[in-house]
């Protein structure tokens, strides 16, 4: 009996562990799918998780709520918590005391700075924080996510900092945020200069991570060295001049202080191109419309309006990408370790780099006004246009003062005739009724947005060039010739040619050609197939007629189907 | 089961001549008394198992009227095969290994201590693979085809299944060539008898043939769903493992199997089978610890060869290991303990965890860890219909089984003219 | 030999060769098999399908299946959810929202170059015919082996039906016969379909991704997948973020099972050879025949 009941009892167990695995099993889908992190605003909270350091966190990481501290400890100062180094500036690393960076030391310290503070406070009597773990580790902490968005020091920033700044001290001094590392100086503490004429961007030192020229390596080298990433060294930089004129604007009663608390700067707004277009640009004595022209080149000189280009992109960096010098400083024409071998030539007309000329006009094609149109032109390359001169001559005038515009584009002079006010089509009419479009409508927008925008003016000589944008295989000149309208017909046949089974027949052609305009111009209209053509009422109801017999024979039988050969 | 008392003597006695049938019509009527109960009909076993399985023929009609969707069945295109290939045709011809394996063990290693109970494990493949295999008519879509596989010009010879679609129909005939000298012997005929004796061994040769290539076909079949099933149970070697645990599978519902028939067909059994009996199940039971130690190291091997062991931390690595070890290792040291200390009831309580095993097994092949990642409204459960089918089918196949061992000379010792000289 | 030895020898060799020729005319015939000639496909690009659903209407008419309501309120709702070909749909569109916008992508069966489903057909009522449709065909038995071993999961069985059939896109075998693309080809309004021969359309493929490196992703889905397959997927963000698995590896899927099937013959033979040894060898000496006589063993 006792061994039946041993078996029986083991029986049992199987029997459970089989139907919690199979339903843990039969389950496993739900766990399979990521799960999301909570986003959450970051209202001055920060995590302290230091994954680096710790890998797998063991507690659940720390959401630290720094405006309850800044509040409690308004007295006390920042300097209760916050570590300041020789030149009494406030550093933002934490915890203070940590000499190695391993688990135990990084653990006790923050332990000791936080809990014994708190420990304080309550044997006050004030107001303390926890003093318990999973106060402080909390488990509904888990997987917040405290991200703050990344902070735009744009020209609009720069331009008030200039301006009040100058209003302060009286003259303009941009020695106060502005240094560079002399790389040769031998005692490091000399090595912070400031030399009137080479204030750039704190990126091009303090981004880490970004390979560069020979040059800034070795300064990126020491800034990495001390730990001064973009991150650190502009919070030390800014935030403890913000704190200095803090202390000042509080003590006078302003209300209007140096933002120092964390979603102050990172509000997560950003300024757009053209909001920013009336900013004035950091001075430094630079030329408005310099004359490019390399030495020994093949091509005539560039006229390269600076000014203007200035307020097309957001920062300088778009441009100048490693220092605010000329592109051939670095880049001559046979190509120099200094532009990583680049030569000249491509620096200008590389079509996919952020940088260069083409690059950036190329990218600008893809703008919604634009890339109706340009989504099917090729992209003009160095080796694609071969020796068609002219197309190079727009820029390469070779004129010191050379044009920087063109005179706009007008519709007055079009032969009505030829160029028809509304055009139908219905040669593939079927289920729908034909379909009518404002033809010189559109000419008409094309042409204001040609005109509005100062690169498609430079660029579009006459408007010829703009009736390729839809008839794109037909040169302008010869269609002027001809009595017949450019029809999309001649080239794009209506049945499948069997031996050139992918040459685009004339449905996909009217289609992709329309619709793809309409879509990447993000137009609201003519996205839905009434919106061009109704359907027709009475038509045919079905959209193809020739069957496969023998599967819908199968499909639609019920009699007995039997084995039957090949 | 109480109520099948029969007398040892008279039976001896009666068969000792055998049957006289001379001509068709004295069989139909020597068909008619046999077919005739023995014995008490309202045995509880009865009384449960005769609703079930009429309900299952009813069902079954059901089936044929309405097609494999639901309510007959809850198979759906994430899971086309369910209860009935899975279970009855894939892990039932995993059972019916028995088969194979004693014959291999008899007559070809001719190890004559397990003799005694050849014939009924003979029986029970044979039937087994005619009720289970023939449970595949059931579950096949387009049934009326079902010759396809055997007659016409379009065979699929690259098809792993087409390989086991005739091995199973072979080997049904090998079993019966096997198991034809007890009918013989049943129907008195001598001569006829003497002939099927002859093809035992060339029946047994071949049955052992192909079940070593149909027992790793089935598993071969599933070599194709790759993308499908868990990384932990898709290995290339799955129709070796298939092949392994046939054996022990075989030989455990052997075991499993017959300590029932000891008990309930007792009265058959004389003296000297039923002392050997013990001696028989702890043999089988070292043969199945041996092969189990040796397919758990094949499982081990494989899984780090496939690079799988980063798998074993997670919800389905638990049910692999609760598989392996709860049902190959913990049996099989079940067995070797059972068979030291020749411990019947250790040695009858692994053979069963092993056959829990194996069905865990094989279903996870065919739709547990199959499709695994699918959510839980998609996943299958076999329906009620389904399970009562299975039942009866399995009650069917009990049944049979039955009414040949009470007539047939398949426990109890056969006719005296019927013994053969040494094979 | 005697004459009589002669012609006994010359009748039973034609005897047998006819009566494998009646058995088996599928092998001494020499039927077509797969051939040099060219397999046909679809190209996809997902960059222009606009969801209009029209492939699966041309699909329906043409297959004479149950026609889908493709009106602009019926998509909207339509393609909230993702779906299954089924069996009364051989292909689906479904909608995907990725960073780089919605696409939608036609789904229906790849036709594998080397198809797991044909490879697993006992009775080959699943073919690749010569031009690379996929077939299925009336003798089928219903075993539900190619839905197994479809990495797509394509084939789709009418459980609903006493005769049921697997139901699954044939390419329009039936339509190629008169000359005709496939009718979902025909009516696609953006050449997001693209009927031709695999070559032509892989070439076709590739030149898009050269020309337009910023539109597609530098991989077209099934020029290498499981082994190769006849509609091939162009894509502007990674597949995996359309409903592809990336998993599938490249070995065509037959290829898993050739293994086994190649051990097949060897054990066929070896096997009994190794047994009947064996017997013989364990076989006792006539001394003791006698005495096991005596036990009566049965």
């Amino acid at each position: 009996m006792n061994k039946k009941l041993i078996y029986l009892i083991l029986g049992v167990v199987y029997l459970v562990i089989i139907i919690y695995g199979l339903n843990a099993v039969y389950n496993v889908e739900a766990t399979l799918r990521p799960k999301e992190a909570p986003a959450v605003k970051p209202e001055n909270k920060i995590a302290i998780a230091h994954t680096e350091i710790f890998g797998k966190l063991e507690r659940p990481q720390v959401i630290f709520y720094h405006n309850k501290h800044s509040e409690a400890l308004k007295q006390e100062g920042c300097k209760t918590c916050h570590p300041a180094d020789e030149f009494d500036r406030l550093g933002f690393d934490f915890p203070k005391k940590v000499v190695k960076k391993d688990e135990k030391t990084v653990m006790n310290a923050y332990h000791d700075q936080c809990i014994d503070c708190h420990k304080k406070k309550s044997s006050e009597n004030k107001k303390a924080g926890p003093v318990v773990c999973a106060d402080c580790h909390k488990e509904k902490d888990k997987s917040i996510v405290v991200q703050y968005p990344i902070f735009e020091f744009n020209f609009e920033y720069h331009d008030k900092h200039v301006k009040k700044l100058k209003e302060k001290i009286g003259k303009d001094d941009c020695s106060l945020c502005h240094h560079t590392y002399d790389i040769e100086e031998e005692d490091e503490a000399l090595a912070l200069v400031y030399e009137k004429g080479t204030e750039e961007s704190c990126y091009y030192c303090h981004e880490l991570g970004k390979k560069r020229g020979p040059e800034l390596t070795a300064i990126t080298r020491v800034a990495a060295k001390k730990g001064l990433s973009i991150r650190k060294a502009s919070h030390q930089q800014c935030l403890n001049c913000h704190l200095k004129y803090q202390e000042e604007y509080l003590k006078k009663g302003k209300k209007e202080a140096c933002p120092t608390e964390c979603s102050k700067c990172h509000t997560g707004k950003y300024k757009t191109v053209a909001e920013l277009e009336k900013v004035p640009r950091p001075a430094r004595d630079q030329k408005e419309k310099p004359f490019i022209n390399i030495k020994d080149a093949k091509l005539k000189g560039v006229t390269f309006d600076h000014k203007y280009h200035e307020t097309a992109s957001k920062t300088c960096r778009s441009c100048h990408h490693e220092t605010l010098k000329s592109c051939k400083e670095c880049h001559d024409l046979t190509g120099k370790p200094e532009g990583n071998g680049i030569n000249v030539a491509r620096a200008y007309h590389d079509v996919f780099s952020e940088h260069s000329c083409e690059g950036c006009h190329n990218k600008k094609k893809s703008e919604k006004d634009c890339f109706g149109c340009h989504r099917n032109i090729p992209i003009m390359d160095i080796e694609s246009v071969g020796s068609k001169k002219e197309a190079c001559a727009i820029c390469h005038s070779g004129e010191i003062k050379g044009p920087l515009s063109r005179p706009p584009l007008s519709v007055a002079k079009l032969d009505p005739e030829k160029v028809k006010k509304e055009v139908t089509v219905k040669v593939l009419e079927k289920e729908f009724e034909p379909s009518k479009f404002p033809h010189l409508k559109i000419i008409e927008k094309l042409v204001k947005i040609s005109n509005d925008s100062k690169l498609a003016n430079y660029f579009h000589k006459d408007i010829q060039t703009l009736c390729e944008g839809c008839h794109h295989r037909s040169p302008a000149a010869a269609e002027a010739k001809k009595d017949t309208p450019p029809n999309c017909r001649n080239c794009h046949s209506i049945a499948y040619d069997p031996e050139k089974l992918n040459k685009t027949r004339l449905l996909s052609a009217y289609h992709r050609q329309c619709l793809g305009c309409h879509e990447k111009m993000s137009l609201e209209k003519g996205r839905k197939c009434a919106d061009c053509h109704k359907v027709k009422k009475g038509g045919p109801t079905e959209i193809t007629h020739i069957k496969n017999e023998n599967v819908v024979k199968q499909n639609k039988s019920r009699i007995l189907q039997v084995w039957r050969p090949d | 089961m109480a109520g099948e008392k029969l007398e040892t003597v008279d039976i001896v006695e009666e068969k000792a001549e055998g049957p006289s049938i001379k001509s068709f019509g004295n069989f139909i009527d020597f068909l008619k008394k046999e077919l005739k109960p023995k014995g008490n009909i309202a045995t509880p076993f009865n009384i449960i198992s005769l609703p079930i399985m009429l309900l299952g023929y009813v069902f079954i009609v059901l089936r044929l009227a309405y097609g494999l969707g639901k309510p007959v069945t809850n198979l759906t295109q994430e899971f086309p095969w369910g209860l009935w290939i899975g279970f009855d045709v894939v892990t039932g011809v995993a059972f019916a290994g028995g088969g194979y394996v004693l014959c291999f063990i008899v007559y070809v290693l001719r190890a004559e201590k397990y003799h005694p109970i050849i014939r009924a494990t003979v029986l029970n493949a044979f039937l087994a693979y005619l009720f289970y295999a023939g449970a595949i008519v059931l579950d096949i879509g387009r049934w009326w085809n079902i010759y396809n596989p055997m007659v016409g010009n379009s065979f699929g010879v690259n098809a792993v299944m087409f390989l086991v679609a005739w091995h199973f129909f072979l080997y049904m005939l090998a079993a019966l060539i096997e198991f034809s000298p007890t009918i013989a012997e049943w129907l008195g005929m001598r001569r006829v008898r003497k002939i099927l004796g002859a093809l035992t061994l060339g029946a047994v040769i071949f049955g052992i043939t192909l079940s070593t290539l149909h027992q790793s076909g089935l598993g071969a079949l599933m070599m194709m769903a790759k993308s499908k099933i868990h990384p932990l149970w898709y290995t290339n070697f799955i129709p070796i493992l298939y092949f392994v645990s046939s054996i022990f599978a075989g030989l455990s519902l052997t075991i499993f199997e017959g300590s029932i028939s000891h008990k309930v067909f007792g009265p058959q059994i004389d003296e000297e089978h039923h002392k050997s009996y013990d001696d028989i199940v702890v043999g089988l039971a070292r043969i199945c610890a041996l092969t189990m130690f040796g397919y758990f190291f094949l499982k081990a091997i494989l899984l780090v060869h496939e690079h799988a062991v980063p798998y074993l931390d997670s919800t389905m690595g638990f049910w692999y290991l609760f598989e392996v070890i709860g049902f190959v290792l913990v049996p099989c040291f079940m067995f070797v303990s059972g068979a030291q200390q020749k411990n019947l009831s250790t040695i009858k309580f692994a053979a069963v965890l092993t056959i829990v095993g194996i069905i865990l097994n094989r279903l996870n092949y065919t739709f547990i860890a199959y499709n695994w990642y699918v959510p839980l409204s998609e996943r299958y459960w076999p329906a009620p219909m389904e399970l009562v089918i299975t039942a009866s089918i399995i009650l069917s196949e009990v049944w049979a089984f039955r009414w040949m061992v009470n007539r047939m000379p398949v426990l109890r010792k056969p006719p005296a003219w019927a013994i053969e000289k040494e094979h | 030999m005697d004459r009589r030895t002669f012609l006994k020898i010359i009748g039973s060799g034609i005897a047998s060769a006819a009566t494998g020729n009646l058995l088996t005319p599928g092998r001494t015939l020499a039927k077509e098999g797969p051939s040099a000639k060219e397999l046909y496909g679809i190209l996809v690009d997902t960059t222009r399908c606009i969801g209009c659903r029209r492939c699966e209407k041309a699909c329906a008419e043409v297959n004479g299946l149950p026609i889908p309501d493709i009106s602009e309120k019926a998509n909207e709702s339509v393609l909230k959810t993702m779906r299954k070909t089924s069996p009364t749909q051989y292909t689906i569109t479904n909608l995907y929202k990725t960073e780089k916008g919605s696409f939608y992508v036609p789904r229906r069966c790849m036709h594998c170059n080397q198809p797991g489903c044909v490879a697993a057909c006992l009775v080959k009522a699943m073919r690749k015919r010569p031009l690379g449709h996929v077939t299925w065909d009336l003798n089928c038995i219903g075993c539900r082996l190619c839905m197994i071993s479809c990495p797509f999961d394509i084939p789709k069985f009418e459980y609903n039906k006493a005769i049921p059939r697997i139901q699954k896109c044939n390419l329009c075998f039936g339509r190629y016969n008169k000359g005709l693309v496939p009718g979902c080809v025909e009516v696609c309004p953006t050449e997001a379909l693209m009927y031709g021969t695999r070559r032509n359309i892989l070439e076709e493929g590739k030149r898009r991704i050269a020309q337009n490196p910023d539109k597609y992703i530098e991989h077209i889905y099934g020029e290498y997948e499981v082994g190769g397959t006849s509609h091939l997927y162009l894509s502007s963000v990674p597949f995996e973020q359309i409903g592809f698995r990336k998993d599938l590896g490249t070995v065509a899927y037959p290829e898993y099972s050739t293994g086994f099937l190649y051990a097949v013959p060897f054990i066929f033979v070896l096997w009994p050879i190794a047994m009947l040894g064996i017997n013989r060898a364990t076989k006792k000496s006539k001394e003791d025949e006698g005495h096991h006589e005596e036990k009566g063993k049965h």
